[in-house]
């Protein structure tokens, strides 16, 4: 139980965005988040809030214009890549991936930080590999190519890749775009899952604000180049939501915890 | 017909030389008691004979090569002294011999040799009867692969001794061969400037089949007979213009006042109106400057390829311009044409500047005995 | 493959019956000496030298197009072949366009050093520009930049040579093969040897690189490092291989795709090997044919991987409806 509580990603005055030449633009600034082991925090915000630039940045993937970000204690920036890769794995958007791989060998890769030199895959990498395929049911897909999937069964192979790499943390963009309902809401009811009974450190960020209120233990809100972290209760509570959407098209109703369209 | 016109070019590319010539005559070896053939008129080669051995050496493969090459021949028995050191080392007389250009195969012919060439690159080019019975009899293996000499062949072959035209640079396949060790020489016949020059080089090949006297006798002949058309030339009346080139492409190429056809001209008794330029290569001109220059020059000879007027003026309106055109005053060698398409022009008149110059007389000055049958120059049809 | 090996070491300009060749390769001496110089010393250098082009040639062109993520990719796409040909043109048409006299070198090797020196020159600059630069497209275009710089520098040394310096400028940029002695055979082995195993070294990268840098980066690859190591293993490879045999087209752009389409395969642990294996097969094959056997011209190895290797791949395409990349 010592590890209850444990800090596993945090971030010290952190400044993201990105520069122009000799300008420096920031999207976000002055971000203090700590996120607990095993719990499922999202991100959310309008478009353009810079949720992908500070996610990027939290990842290691891009460097942030002042501040520093921590991966259990020790600056993200000092870290050996395949000591990293153990212990993060990330979800994007965006990215060009090879499309002829079958689901299998892309699930497979999330393995390289544990393989040898040759990249074999031991019975434990095995274990890993099935059950993240199951976790986002796709075993009958698992031969397919990937240029054969859907949209939406593409990105749930992406997640599985993810899993299999089975680390501490995991931070996700946007995982749920191409997804119908149900398979929104499978996804974060597993996120939440591993997050709870693995004991993972997850944060996604996420569109459909509604949908996670009700999922993440805690929430990070984007907002005029702040972000804030609360439990959602709290931040129903002091009317942050309200505020999201720049006009007043949007509206959002504490009891439901809605939004609707005034 | 692309064949010849790019033999045309290739052989204006000879004659593009530097000016520079640093190299004069090679001194006399050390020992007192070594006779060294008298190479009069070439600057390009010499031979030294030490009696134990003989060193042959060709200091001009290529227009301002820096690089003297040394090639030991040896007698039956004789051994080449640990302290000399050659780029070559051969035994003679030989009995088989690979030659790679067309300029090579008259110093066989009178030397009597002809009968050990064994290979050759491009068959096709080779116009003396002689020789072309040989390959018709097919005793002459075609080593032509490309631009270069098909290794293999040549290796299959196994000749006692390889004779290329020096090119700067390098020749992967004359490397191989050399690797197989086949010996290999350097010929730079066609970096001579003066037509008797070019001929001695008959002395080289003597070398290499022991026939230094007979190759004096030829070449003296050749000399006097040389000398004496150039007398002859002189006691005519009159001393023509003379204009020579044809456009390739839109440049006009013409030989520089120094070269080898300048001096041909010059020692036939005519006025080469370039003749004040310096150099011994090719000029480039324009049209427009050779026609305000040459319009009016008497004759006209070696315009390129062209065999006929019609042909002259079907390529360019331009050449109807020129006196020489309009009376008819224009001599070309390329008609005289070996059996496959080679030019013998290219082939023998290196080693035979006489019958060059006696052409060359009898055009520009026909008062003085025009019985004599032409050797290359016929007037254009 | 040891079939095409033998096949393509039988067949030549000159006739030798097979017999006489095995007996060459058990040492027997009594065969004629000249065919003993020809297979042993012009034949097998061949044959080996067409082994280690193809396969150099299709890795080098694997690792870019996985690097490049572009299946226009080639061994050459950095400029390599551009910068070896600079080196080359200045040797040989140097002399008279800039009035340079001919270097003293050891004979026979100048073409190869000249071709070495500008590889590097152009390997250092891309090196260099590579530890500045994030994007892997840059340096796709710095690379194809310097084609065009080299090409155009060339065609201006060419403008002023007289035409036969020409033309053995153009005979080297057709490619050959032979005419290889066992000394250069040896260093460009050890050249070739060294780019192979830097090239093996990286394929577990190379797995993680298809899935994009970001994606690489937070599966424990260090892009600058796999990066540059990706990128001296092309340039020895495809630089030295260039420096011997002349450049030579297609090959490394086109093995890996033929694999690829082949084998259906992405892991690079399959395409590696595979692509050795079908580089060296395709190369002996076009050598091959490129002597023309008993006929005494030759065709240059360009036309020829060109014209055999084009419309397999086509073919390959038609039949699968789709690239697989």
């Amino acid at each position: 139980m010592s590890d209850f509580n444990k800090i596993l990603l945090s971030s010290s005055k952190l400044s993201v965005g990105y520069k122009n030449g000799q300008e420096k633009i920031i999207i976000v600034e002055d971000v203090n988040l700590s996120l607990k082991k095993g719990t499922l925090t999202t991100m959310v915000g309008i478009n353009g809030s810079g949720k992908s630039t500070l996610l990027r940045t939290l990842a290691g993937l891009q460097n942030p214009i002042s501040g520093e970000v921590l991966l259990e204690k020790s600056p993200i920036k000092t870290l050996d890549a395949e000591i990293k890769a153990k212990q993060l794995s990330v979800v994007l958007t965006g990215q060009y991936i090879s499309k002829n791989l079958t689901v299998l060998e892309l699930v497979a890769l999330g393995r390289q930080p544990y393989t040898n030199w040759l990249g074999k895959l031991s019975e434990e990498d095995k274990v890993h590999i099935l059950n993240a395929i199951n976790a986002t049911e796709l075993e009958a897909l698992k031969n397919t190519a990937c240029h054969a999937l859907s949209d939406g069964q593409f990105q749930r192979a992406l997640i599985a890749r993810a899993l299999a790499q089975n680390t501490e943390v995991i931070l996700l963009d946007e995982p749920t775009t191409h997804l119908d309902l149900h398979h929104k809401a499978s996804i974060f009811s597993l996120l939440k899952t591993i997050a709870h009974e693995q004991q993972k450190t997850i944060l996604s960020t996420s569109h459909d604000i509604e949908l996670v209120l009700g999922m993440s233990d805690e929430m990070l809100v984007i907002h005029n180049g702040k972000a804030t972290q609360d439990t959602p209760k709290n931040l129903t509570e002091s009317g942050i939501f309200e505020q999201l959407f720049p006009d007043n098209i949007i509206g959002f109703n504490k009891e439901n915890q809605r939004f609707f369209i005034r | 017909m692309i064949k010849n016109l790019f033999t045309t070019v290739f052989l204006f590319s000879f004659l593009l030389f530097n000016s520079c010539k640093n190299e004069s005559k090679p001194e006399v070896s050390e020992n007192q008691q070594t006779s060294k053939s008298l190479v009069e008129f070439a600057t390009g080669f010499d031979i030294l004979d030490h009696e134990a051995y003989k060193i042959l050496s060709v200091s001009q493969a290529w227009p301002g090569s820096k690089k003297t090459f040394r090639y030991a021949l040896l007698k039956e028995g004789q051994k080449l002294p640990d302290s000399i050191e050659a780029d070559a080392i051969l035994t003679i007389p030989i009995t088989s011999i690979v030659v790679t250009s067309t300029t090579h195969i008259p110093a066989l012919e009178l030397l009597g040799v002809e009968e050990t060439l064994k290979g050759f690159p491009n068959l096709d080019y080779i116009s003396s009867p002689k020789t072309r019975a040989l390959i018709k009899a097919e005793k002459i293996e075609e080593l032509g692969q490309n631009e270069s000499i098909n290794t293999e062949r040549a290796i299959d072959l196994n000749p006692d001794v390889v004779v290329s035209f020096g090119v700067e640079g390098e020749n992967k396949s004359l490397n191989s061969l050399q690797r197989a060790n086949i010996p290999v020489l350097y010929n730079g016949d066609w970096t001579e400037t003066s037509p008797l020059g070019q001929a001695e080089w008959i002395k080289f090949f003597a070398a290499l089949y022991n026939k230094e006297k007979q190759a004096d006798s030829i070449f003296n002949s050749i000399k006097d007979n040389y000398n004496s058309l150039k007398k002859e030339a002189l006691k005519a009346k009159k001393k023509p213009t003379v204009l020579s080139g044809a456009m390739f492409k839109d440049v006009w190429y013409l030989p520089k006042g120094e070269s080898w056809a300048a001096q041909l001209v010059a020692d036939a008794n005519a006025e080469y109106l370039y003749k004040d330029t310096k150099g011994t290569g090719s000029l480039s001109l324009s049209i427009e400057s050779v026609l305000d220059k040459a319009q009016n020059a008497e004759f006209w000879i070696a315009p390129n390829a062209f065999e006929s007027y019609q042909s002259l003026k079907e390529t360019n309106d331009a050449y109807t311009q020129f006196a020489a055109f309009k009376n008819k005053a224009i001599y070309s060698f390329a008609a005289a044409k070996g059996e496959t398409g080679g030019m013998l022009y290219y082939e023998l008149a290196p080693s035979r500047p006489d019958w060059v110059l006696e052409d060359l007389v009898t055009i520009f000055h026909p008062e003085l005995n025009s019985n004599k049958a032409s050797h290359f120059f016929t007037p254009l049809e | 493959m040891i079939l095409l090996f033998v096949v393509n070491i039988a067949l030549g300009s000159v006739l030798i019956p097979l017999k006489a060749i095995i007996q060459i390769i058990l040492g027997d001496d009594s065969v004629k000496e000249a065919w003993q110089y020809i297979i042993l010393d012009y034949r097998i250098p061949k044959a080996l030298a067409a082994i280690m082009t193809g396969s150099g040639l299709a890795v080098a062109g694997l690792m870019m197009q996985t690097l490049f993520k572009n299946p226009l990719a080639g061994p050459f796409v950095l400029g390599i072949s551009s910068g070896a040909s600079l080196g080359v043109a200045f040797f040989i048409l140097g002399g008279s366009a800039l009035g340079l006299s001919a270097f003293v070198v050891p004979n026979g090797w100048g073409t190869i050093l000249a071709a070495s020196l500008g590889s590097f020159a152009v390997l250092s600059i891309v090196l260099l520009v590579a530890s500045r630069v994030r994007d892997a497209m840059a340096l796709l275009i710095i690379g194809l930049m310097f084609g065009s710089l080299t090409a155009a520098v060339v065609s201006i040394l060419a403008y002023f040579s007289p035409a036969e310096e020409l033309q053995r400028y153009m005979f080297w940029s057709f490619g050959s093969l032979g005419d290889i002695s066992w000394d250069a055979l040896i260093i460009l082995s050890f050249c070739y040897f060294i780019g192979m195993i830097l090239a093996f070294s990286v394929t577990k990268s190379l797995n993680s690189l298809l899935l994009g840098d970001h994606y690489a980066q937070t599966l424990g690859v260090s892009l600058q490092k796999s990066r540059f190591i990706i990128l001296i293993a092309t340039s020895i490879l495809a630089g030295s291989l260039t420096a011997f045999v002349g450049p030579i087209a297609f090959v490394g752009l086109a093995v890996p795709h033929l694999i690829r389409q082949w084998f259906t395969a992405s892991n690079h642990w399959t395409l590696m090997p595979a692509c050795v294996l079908g580089g060296a097969v395709l190369m002996l094959f076009c050598d091959t044919l490129a002597q023309m056997p008993l006929f005494e011209f030759s065709l240059p190895i360009n036309a020829i991987t060109s014209i055999i290797g084009a419309p397999v791949v086509i073919w390959l395409l038609i039949r699968k409806k789709k690239l697989l990349f």
